[in-house]
């Protein structure tokens, strides 16, 4: 039985092949998050480099979803949540005064865990999106690049009309995924996606990442290492709020830095 | 308890019935069953007296819309059988025959509508269940014959022959159905022969409607507000106990409202549309208690998509917590419409009147309703009234289970499956 030494919570975060300021879509710095008066985040910085896969790790309740809804500014929905810091992307702090969360969600799109289409047709799912906006150009074409975009639009290309939720698990998803880039994003946030998925769904969804990174900067939270594996350049180790350490993929699971890091990859706790 | 090897279950177990148990155990597990059924017991009783009840209630209401009645004709007292003629012209014709007129004045009489309606409007033409001892014929019921004497139902239903023998000559015997089609076309009369509930149907039916244009905005507006909207502080806690006890205050405080506010102040007089405003008043705590559920029953999973895709909050509230949440505002809406059209008293405050005979055209116009309709009737002198109260009470569950079957057609429809 390990005992799992207490982290301080002013821990230096451990990284290797610091990612570059230029590379840099997404650079979070010195982030602290509150839920009322508990601390989930603990002063983390971590930059996202342009068309990579981050992968974020950690043990439940780490803070994996509130550090990746930072990034879109979702956690602005509870209420009691204050956050000190910055988010920046393409230069401009995501958390200035100025800028209304709804901007910024149009830019960062975001799929979650459980797949979430509307009762709606796929068609009217994949242009919810582009219909907030009052899209003007040509929304078929939009929304048949978006479901090719996400490898759904063989499958679907002669049911548009029909429900969304007529779909299985895994095209629901991958109709988030679709419904997520109609939007035409930069950055598409992925909160446990596979997680409510059967091996082959996830095996799709992981090759539609390991696609989708050549146009989008992508951040994935997983509990699966070999997904983590899989699909990501650099993976980030959180604990207890806390961003332990963050490097290559390889690096990370290969020749972790950190005691903890090493802990976790191996099984030993978590 | 030790789980028992096969061994000591076969040597136990009494000779004829396999069983997994021993004896202790079978005890205990007969004991357990016991309870349960004394307890099944418990909860059925209740439900049976509740459906001996309704049985007794609707029974009762049935059995008064049809009696038996003793006529002194003012028309021909002639009845006639469905050969001799099938539609109500026919019925007409052959009444103003044996009356003594010619051919000529009765196509011209059949042909002129302005007579046409007069003589509707004093005529009841109906298909009675039996008519001096015979079944299924004509009477064509005026509006001067003295109903002399009614008999209920199961008082004289095999005493058909002395009653017809107890007759004075003239007089008709007839077993009337006073809830019959023509009942909710004709007009409201002094006379209960041919009372009709055509002005408070259709009374009934604006106040409906008016009341659904009215508590359906507010109410889902104020669900709205508070369910996406309101800041939670002291003063939206306090808004919401008052909305919960609103929902429990007697109806006739809401008259008494109703007839201050828009009777009065508003100038609205007794009409329709004080009668809906006061209704919608009624409803609206439960409308909005209603709506707010729903509109809680959306998952929040659909909320944080549209969020995710930069929806404003109005967006996300009006495309996507509002259609899903649509059927469940509709369905509770029609109920409390359901339970606000039974209501009598605040009715009666606003005006609600007995005796309208001029059907509502307009949102101004008089009105009377079914239940204040049925009220006036039962107050009525004539004791034949008592049997039209029930046809109307009758007509009154035929609306209320009709909004209810649609209510459920609603819901059917368009029940989610997330
Ligand atoms: N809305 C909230 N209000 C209060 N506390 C919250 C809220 N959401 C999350 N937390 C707390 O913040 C901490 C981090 O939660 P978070 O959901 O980010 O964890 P996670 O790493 O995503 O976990 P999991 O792997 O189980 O999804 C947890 O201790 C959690 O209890
Ligand atoms: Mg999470």
């Amino acid at each position: 039985m390990v005992v799992i030494q207490a982290l301080p919570k002013d821990h230096e975060t451990v990284r290797t092949a610091t990612v570059e300021m230029e590379e840099a879509v997404v650079s979070i710095e010195n982030f602290s998050l509150w839920y009322d008066l508990f601390q989930a985040l603990h002063n983390v910085s971590i930059a996202f480099a342009r068309n990579q896969v981050t992968a974020l790790i950690g043990a439940s309740g780490c803070g994996k979803s509130t550090l990746l809804r930072s990034v879109n500014r979702m956690n602005d929905l509870v209420p009691s949540v204050r956050v000190e810091g910055t988010v920046m992307y393409e230069h401009v702090n995501l958390y200035d005064p100025a800028i209304d969360p709804v901007e910024v969600r149009r830019r960062i799109g975001m799929v979650f865990q459980k797949p979430n289409p509307f009762p709606k047709s796929i068609y009217e799912n994949v242009a919810f999106g582009p219909r907030l906006n009052g899209y003007r150009g040509d929304l078929d074409a939009l929304v048949e690049r978006s479901l090719r975009g996400a490898a759904l639009w063989d499958e679907v290309k002669d049911i548009l009309h029909q429900s969304g939720l007529a779909l299985s698990g895994g095209q629901q998803q991958r109709l988030c995924i679709a419904r997520a880039m109609a939007t035409e994003p930069d950055v598409i946030l992925m909160d446990e996606p596979t997680s409510a998925l059967d091996p082959i769904a996830t095996n799709r969804i992981e090759e539609l990442i390991n696609k989708i990174k050549e146009d989008y900067t992508v951040i994935i939270v997983t509990h699966n290492m070999q997904q983590a594996g899989r699909v990501s350049d650099r993976t980030a180790f959180m604990h207890l709020g806390v961003l332990v350490e963050e490097g290559p993929t390889d690096q990370i699971f290969t020749n972790p830095i950190h005691l903890m890091t090493e802990r976790y990859i191996t099984g030993h706790f978590g | 308890m030790s789980i028992s090897t096969p061994g000591e279950v076969g040597s136990r177990v009494s000779k004829d019935r396999p069983s997994l148990l021993n004896n202790e155990e079978r005890a205990q597990l007969a004991a357990r069953k016991r309870n349960g059924k004394f307890f099944l017991f418990l909860t059925v009783v209740p439900v049976i007296l509740a459906v001996l009840l309704i049985l007794t209630l609707f029974g009762s209401v049935l059995l008064q819309a049809v009696s038996w009645q003793v006529v002194e004709p003012r028309n021909s007292g002639q009845t006639f059988s469905l050969r001799e003629a099938r539609t109500w012209e026919g019925v007409v014709r052959l009444e103003l025959l044996a009356q003594g007129r010619t051919t000529q004045d009765i196509e011209a009489l059949l042909s002129d509508s302005e007579e046409l309606r007069k003589f509707k409007a004093r005529n009841r033409v109906e298909l009675m269940f039996r008519a001096n001892g015979e079944p299924l014929r004509w009477v064509v019921t005026n509006i001067r014959d003295d109903v002399e004497e009614v008999y209920s139902l199961i008082e004289r239903w095999d005493r058909e022959r002395d009653s017809l023998t107890e007759l004075a000559e003239g007089q008709n015997y007839y077993l009337n159905p006073w809830m019959d089609f023509s009942f909710l076309l004709r007009n409201n009369s002094g006379r209960p022969t041919v009372a009709g509930l055509s002005s408070a149907l259709v009374g009934t039916l604006w106040v409906i409607g008016l009341v659904i244009l009215l508590s359906l905005p507010v109410g889902v507006g104020t669900a709205i507000y508070l369910e996406e909207y309101a800041p939670d502080n002291r003063f939206t806690r306090l808004l919401e106990v008052n909305l919960r006890n609103l929902a429990g205050v007697p109806s006739i405080v809401y008259g008494i409202l109703g007839l201050y506010v828009f009777v009065r102040t508003a100038g609205f007089g007794p009409s329709v549309i004080a009668a809906a405003c006061t209704l919608s008043l009624l409803i609206l705590p439960v409308v909005v208690i209603a709506a707010r559920e729903a509109i809680r029953a959306v998952p929040g999973s659909l909320r944080e998509a549209s969020y995710g895709l930069g929806a404003t909050k109005w967006q996300t509230v009006s495309r996507v917590v509002l259609p899903n949440a649509a059927t469940g505002i509709v369905t509770g809406v029609i109920l409390a419409v359901a339970r606000a059209i039974g209501e009598t008293a605040p009715l009666l405050m606003v005006g609600g009147a007995g005796f309208v005979n001029k059907v509502p055209d307009s949102p101004l116009s008089n009105y009377s309703v079914i239940p204040t309709q049925i009220y006036s009737w039962i107050n009525a002198p004539q004791k034949a009234f008592d049997n039209v109260a029930s046809a109307g009470i009758v007509s009154l569950l035929g609306v209320l289970i009709l909004l209810y079957v649609l209510a459920n057609i609603l819901r059917r429809r368009y029940e989610k499956k997330w």
